[in-house]
């Protein structure tokens, strides 16, 4: 009886989820052949983070991105993807969440010229966790 | 007269069906935290499952506990614990929401008058940025708003009516969403990326009609609750961005229907919707139609 009544309300009471429409996995976005390679760097970890890769930002199809080549990094509970005028999360775009994804598309109207690095952000706990400095190619 | 019924039956779920906008942020049901009536019992156990309609294809069930102590018949102390599972477009998402602790003083009856007051808090169990597959969720999916908040309010009685006024103010702000509309696929919902809450004040009139025997009561009552401020985010340049609209007012129609079942237990349905909300609701606190059901034990 009373396991029974601890599982209905481990059942009822439990942290849960399931996807939705707008939460499933999207396909991932890829670069078109037509791909201009603008600037790039490679990541360094910041202290007790693992980290490889490249940051890569193209003009493709009428619009800037940022593309993560050859990446991974250290488990973290909220990263995000800015496009930032420095090495410090100060001043920068926030492109969204690290996901599967590798390609984050820059909103229109960002002057590209004016940031210098990628970096890869834990925003919930305000930890940095990479920094690419971009060199032109 | 059956007919009679009927049409107000019918007209009030057309309301229910168009209306927009129940904030509630835990000030909605600070009523509950007001000692009130003849005390009998010293403890009293109260669990409750309400089901609700919010913005978009957002339903609600949410259920909660709530714990009171009387330690004489002056002073009450109220624990309760919140859940909230959101289902919609971004799928679903369930939670544990907050804990308030609500301390309530009676003051002495005085030709059918009668004054208490309250002081409380809320504690959130989350920092409001809660994802279902990686991806950031509005607040209307988040069980909670991620902030500490105060609450100070009173209540005034007189014969059958009650009257409360309240303040919620937010004092820490955890709050950690993430949500950008800009990477969501819908524009359903504003961003709330670190979003930041500013108070409600709130104000209600309840009316009391009994049956001769006490048995079965209905509590109608009209709920005012102004938002004091435009709330904030941070937008995908890192600059924080006041929602314009986000300020005002809301009012809420709510109908409380209560059987004791014994001299100890009672069940009671709440029925309510709002009449007028604001302009933009970023909170995720919106509520088309909430429908609740609470059962009480004394001991």
């Amino acid at each position: 009886m009373k396991a029974n009544f601890l599982s209905i309300f481990f059942l009822i009471f439990v942290s849960c989820q399931e996807e939705g429409i707008l939460t499933q996995q999207r396909e991932i976005t890829t670069l078109s052949p037509s791909a201009q390679l603008k600037y790039s760097g490679l990541f360094e970890p910041t202290s007790g983070i693992t980290v490889s890769g490249l940051a890569k930002l193209y003009w493709d199809q009428n619009q800037h991105t940022v593309s993560l080549e050859g990446f991974s990094i250290s488990d973290g509970p909220d990263l995000k993807v800015y496009l930032s005028k420095s090495d410090a999360p100060t001043q920068f775009v926030n492109l969204g969440n690290l996901t599967h994804q590798t390609v984050y598309p820059i909103p229109v109207g960002v002057q590209i010229e004016e940031y210098s690095h990628v970096l890869i952000h834990c925003q919930q706990y305000n930890h940095l966790f990479a920094i690419a400095e971009l060199q032109q190619n | 007269m059956k007919r009679k019924v009927l049409i107000i039956v019918w007209l009030l779920l057309i309301n229910f069906a168009y209306s927009q906008g129940c904030s509630d942020a835990g000030i909605c049901t600070i009523n509950k935290g007001f000692q009130q009536g003849e005390i009998t019992f010293k403890n009293n156990l109260e669990i409750s499952a309400i089901y609700s309609l919010g913005e978009a294809d957002l339903v609600y069930v949410s259920p909660y506990v709530s714990y009171t102590k009387r330690f004489n018949k002056r002073y009450s102390f109220t624990a309760k614990v919140t859940f909230s599972s959101a289902s919609g477009s971004f799928g679903t998402r369930s939670q544990f929401g907050d804990a308030f602790l609500l301390g309530n003083y009676v003051f002495k009856e005085n030709n059918n008058r009668q004054w208490s007051a309250l002081l409380g808090f809320k504690f959130p169990f989350t920092a409001s940025n809660l994802k279902i597959n990686g991806y950031s969720l509005p607040l209307d999916y988040q069980s909670s708003l991620g902030t500490i908040d105060v609450f100070v309010g009173t209540n005034y009685q007189y014969k059958k009516w009650n009257f409360n006024l309240a303040l919620q103010l937010p004092v820490i702000n955890l709050n950690k969403n993430s949500y950008f509309s800009e990477y969501a696929g819908t524009d359903d919902f504003p961003s709330t990326n670190l979003f930041q809450r500013q108070p409600d004040a709130l104000i209600r009139a309840t009316y009391t009609i009994q049956t001769v025997n006490k048995r079965i009561s209905f509590k109608p009552n009209l709920l005012f609750i102004y938002h004091l401020g435009e709330d904030s985010f941070e937008n995908i340049f890192g600059q924080r961005e006041q929602i314009k609209g986000s300020d005002g007012l809301t009012i809420n129609g709510n109908f409380l229907a209560s059987y004791k079942l014994t001299g100890q237990s009672q069940i009671e349905l709440s029925l309510a919707a709002p009449f007028e909300v604001r302009t933009i609701r970023p909170d995720g606190l919106t509520r088309s139609f909430v429908a609740g059901l609470q059962y009480q034990y004394s001991f």
